[in-house]
């Protein structure tokens, strides 16, 4: 609300028609403004917004609808209102796409102009009204977000320091069974703390606050370096880790730390459904258009039936055969991360003979001059 | 025998410090505990250990890193090995912080919980000794 009081200004070309609006509505309690044409109108109302415009379709000059077309983009708290000698639907429907809220036609009683100024009124109240509700409501689900990942980790984080100690403690008095106790408690702990991990990237990546850095990269690089790091555990299982992988490959635009830990859940997945002596192998190729990677294992594979729901959070298509349950987030953060790449993932399986998970990225186009083409996620 | 080696622990949860203590301990060392970054400061000009251990984040974000300042600052704390902890995720709202280029050296940053192995084996080196 404007400190002089609810503030009308005026666009209309024709005095009697100003001096009318003014003499209604100052009665009203409304402070009013007026401008005898466009140019006028919204120097006016840019130097200081009016809670309320009126303005008159045909005019001299600037018209109504260009007059809208500028105050609704540059002042969007501003209601807008259209007079129209000639109501027509046609100019009213694009007056009214064009951002005003409603119109008056000419001629019009000063009940009429006061009532439409009212609603116009009311609609600015609620409209932001509900704009500082949907302000709030983010800053507490941001808030509430940084409050989960500080406080519900430091308990597990102490936790796990606490079995630290004990096994440096207790050391060569702990017989098997019970160091595999420590072991399992240490290991489920680690699930729990993975799992708030994946919800927290999962619902930064839904309000938009997770932090990427995109940069061009070869995706060879990325699968390489996911070999290294996953290889060990792959061997603890007695599981092959093998590479098909080209030389390189043409350069997509990723942010790298997301891409690892993509590549970390996928063969991590494909080492708990595969037996010993089974095999992993990371495949990689590219057409015009995309680069693909492909995880595949020769593990237990998915029922037909459960595939279509293997990215949704927390389902399990297979949670008896697992040798450690996860996170159950882990492939709805892939998922995530690819959307945010613009890219694919997906899977292809056969029971009893393996699945091979496949993401999909859309090769970095260059311009003639060199720099990367803005990149645009979907 | 060498008398024991002193190591101050300062981080604002109890349990963390105990249970770290316990492992220092098991390695052999004297523990001192200090449960704020003021507390910390102080128990370290009268302590005067071999080597401190701080949380990053106490009551305020960056508590331990003026902690850290504060020991460099003092005459015994110039060439000391000083530990950093921090438990912020990778993706936390603190992600961006950096010290600044001149900020005091730091030997060893070390992600919560570290294992006992690990923290021994940076102690070790820092101090010149044998991994026990």
């Amino acid at each position: 609300m404007n400190p002089q009081g609810p503030a009308v200004l005026i666009i209309d070309d024709e005095a009697s028609i100003r001096d009318g609006c003014r003499q209604a509505l100052e009665k009203s309690g409304y402070t009013v403004l007026e401008a005898a044409d466009g140019a006028e109108g919204i120097r006016m109302a840019r130097l200081s917004p009016p809670d309320v415009a009126l303005i008159d379709l045909k005019m001299p000059g600037m018209s109504g609808m260009e007059i809208i077309e500028i105050l609704a983009r540059d002042l969007p708290d501003t209601v807008l209102i259209m007079i129209t000698g000639y109501a027509t639907i046609v100019s009213a429907v694009e007056a009214i796409q064009k951002g005003t809220y409603d119109y008056l036609p000419k001629p019009f009683s000063p009940d009429q102009l006061r009532a439409v100024t009212r609603r116009a009124f009311e609609h600015r109240s609620l409209k932001i009204e509900a704009r500082r509700l949907r302000a709030e409501k983010e800053r507490m689900e941001k808030s509430f977000i940084t409050f989960v990942s500080h406080e519900m980790r430091s308990p597990l984080v102490v936790i796990r320091q606490y079995i630290e100690a004990l096994k440096s403690m207790a050391g060569e008095r702990l017989d098997q069974e019970m160091a595999g106790i420590v072991e399992r408690c240490s290991s489920r702990i680690q699930g729990l703390e993975t799992m708030i991990e994946h919800w927290l990237d999962i619902s930064r990546i839904g309000e938009g606050t997770f932090v990427w850095k995109k940069e061009s990269l070869d995706l060879v690089q990325i699968i390489r370096r996911s070999a290294e790091e996953m290889a060990p555990i792959c061997g603890r299982q007695g599981i092959r880790l093998e590479t098909e992988l080209p030389e390189h490959l043409p350069e997509i635009l990723a942010d790298r730390e997301s891409l690892l830990r993509v590549f970390a859940n996928l063969i991590g997945n494909a080492v708990k459904y595969t037996p010993e002596q089974g095999k992993i192998t990371l495949k990689a190729e590219s057409d015009a258009y995309y680069v693909t990677a492909r995880v595949c294992d020769t593990g237990a594979g998915i029922p037909p039936d459960k595939l279509p729901f293997i990215f949704e959070p927390f389902y399990r298509a297979r949670g008896k055969q697992e040798r450690q349950p996860g996170s159950g987030l882990g492939l709805t953060f892939c998922k995530r991360i690819m959307e945010l790449h613009g890219g694919e993932i997906g899977v292809a399986s056969k029971e009893a003979e393996g699945s091979a998970f496949f993401l999909k990225f859309i090769i970095q186009t260059r311009t003639a001059s060199g720099p990367a083409a803005p990149f645009r996620p979907l | 025998m060498t008398a024991k080696k002193r190591i101050l622990l300062i981080d604002d949860d109890q349990d963390f410090l105990f249970a770290t203590k316990l492992i220092l301990e098991k390695g052999g060392y004297e523990v001192f505990l200090a449960e704020n970054g003021k507390a910390g400061v102080e128990m370290w000009k009268s302590v005067a250990p071999d080597l401190a251990i701080i949380d990053m984040m106490m009551e305020t974000w960056g508590e331990g890193f003026s902690v850290l300042s504060k020991i460099r600052a003092t005459d015994t704390g110039k060439d000391t090995p000083l530990f950093m902890l921090s438990a912020v995720d990778l993706q936390g709202p603190y992600q961006s912080f950096e010290p600044p280029p001149e900020f005091p050296k730091v030997n060893a940053v070390l992600q919560k919980p570290v294992k006992a192995e690990m923290l021994l084996g940076y102690i070790a080196r820092e101090l010149g000794q044998k991994a026990p």
